[in-house]
């Protein structure tokens, strides 16, 4: 009995400790020039972007989906990114796309574009700019197959790291709301025990949601 | 056939099916459609030369890669350029041209390059993609001889096949086309004088 119990705490023990070794570390900074939630009203739309001017990387539209989603779920509309950048081509394409707020005010100058974002009610643009990436690697594993079967050994690990920016852009005061950031990190494994054994650390889902409720709690729906 | 032979028979197609998916030959196809342009066109009759060669044209970057550019750039440029013109028509040589035509501008391919992971150590594919613009009046005097580059990059590699990957990276390069030409038609020092005389000239009148 007490020999049972002592096996059933250790498989609890470790199993918090492997399960706990697999979360992210996130961390949100942000900054509004006021203390003023941002108000929008139920005709009002948000859009949000990803940034593509960087060389070496890309904001990745599912990052971009995931964000949008969670702030859809607050009542606050979103117009999909495709949707947008296709309807106000070539205005927002990597090469043409405002990157600040003077560009901004001389393109909203241009009277189709103005037209054209008052046709889809969008009153926050959101920019987001960042990536996952792989830090650093560990271990190594190896995986055989013979006649009598196959199996994998070893153990591997990998650090990740997501890192992004948003930045709230106002289309009709045509001024800047509010910069967000978030940064997490974490470790997964693999565990070669015959079967590997994958323990994935959620960096960039948890990166998703730290960000989308931070977003949400920026703007209050009227 | 013996049960043996059988085997073998099967063996060897089985074989020969896994070896011939090994081949990194990748013919791509690009997306066909673009959006409409948002773009305020000036007053002028322009005809668009896209030649047979231009409307065919399937980029060989290298050896083991294809990427059929033709009825895709050719849509895409349909619609820039009436974005930047009140007038548009496409013919496929110069001797078409109709009477009081301002421009004559004949579109060709001049390179296409793609950069992949293991080239670039980079987690995208790249595609480059140059044009050659030779404008002319209804003389047939080069007003200017334009090389217009455009690029374009996947969000990742991750997950994609290498033809999917190039498909993408290439249609966000037909995209960057299209916006440097709409963007920057206007900004070529010879276009720009061009259009100052002749808006002198019609003041004139």
């Amino acid at each position: 009995m007490i020999r049972n119990c002592k096996s059933l705490l250790f498989s609890i023990c470790s199993g918090l400790l492997v399960l706990s070794g697999c979360s992210a570390v996130t961390t949100v900074d942000e900054f509004r020039p006021t203390n003023q939630a941002i108000q929008i009203n139920d005709s009002e739309k948000v859009v949000i972007l990803g940034r593509r001017d960087a060389g070496h990387y890309e904001t990745d539209s599912e990052f971009i989906d995931c964000v949008a989603n969670r702030i859809n779920s607050a009542d606050i509309r979103v117009v999909a990114e495709q949707e947008f950048i296709d309807s106000i081509y070539p205005w927002f394409e990597p090469r043409t796309a405002p990157k600040g707020l003077p560009r901004l005010k001389r393109l909203m100058q241009e009277k189709s574009v103005r037209v054209k974002v008052d046709e889809q009610s969008i009153r926050y643009l959101v920019w987001l700019d960042g990536s996952t990436e792989t830090m650093g690697q560990g271990g190594s594993i190896s995986c055989a197959v013979g006649p009598a079967g196959g199996g994998c050994f070893g153990f591997a690990q990998w650090d990740k790291l997501s890192t992004y920016d948003a930045t709230i852009w106002d289309l009709v005061d045509l001024t800047e709301k509010g910069r967000l950031r978030v940064d997490s990190e974490g470790t997964s494994y693999l565990i070669g025990a015959v079967a590997p054994i994958p323990l994935l650390t959620p960096v960039k889902s948890d990166a998703c949601s730290s960000l989308g409720n931070q977003l949400r709690k920026f703007f209050t729906v009227d | 056939m013996t049960g043996t032979k059988k085997i073998k028979f099967l063996l060897i197609i089985a074989l020969s099916i896994i070896l011939s998916s090994c081949s990194s030959v990748s013919n791509v196809s690009v997306n066909k459609s673009f959006p409409d342009v948002l773009f305020s066109p000036k007053e002028l009759k322009v005809a668009i030369i896209f030649t047979d060669e231009f409307s065919q044209f399937v980029g060989k970057p290298n050896d083991k890669t294809t990427i059929d550019l033709g009825l895709s750039q050719v849509n895409l440029f349909k619609s820039a350029f009436k974005g930047l013109f009140t007038e548009v028509y496409f013919i496929e040589n110069t001797d078409l041209a109709s009477e009081n035509t301002d421009l004559i501008i004949s579109l060709s391919n001049s390179d296409v390059q793609v950069a992949t992971p293991s080239e670039n150590y980079l987690n995208v594919f790249e595609v480059w993609i140059k044009y050659n613009l030779v404008i002319q009046d209804p003389d047939g005097r080069t007003i200017s001889n334009w090389f217009m580059p455009a690029y374009g990059k996947t969000p990742s590699a991750f997950l994609y096949s290498k033809e999917n990957a190039i498909s993408q990276a290439a249609n966000v390069a037909l995209r960057d086309a299209g916006a440097k030409l709409l963007l920057d038609f206007y900004r070529i020092p010879a276009i720009n004088q061009w259009v100052k005389k002749r808006d002198q000239n019609d003041q004139k009148l």
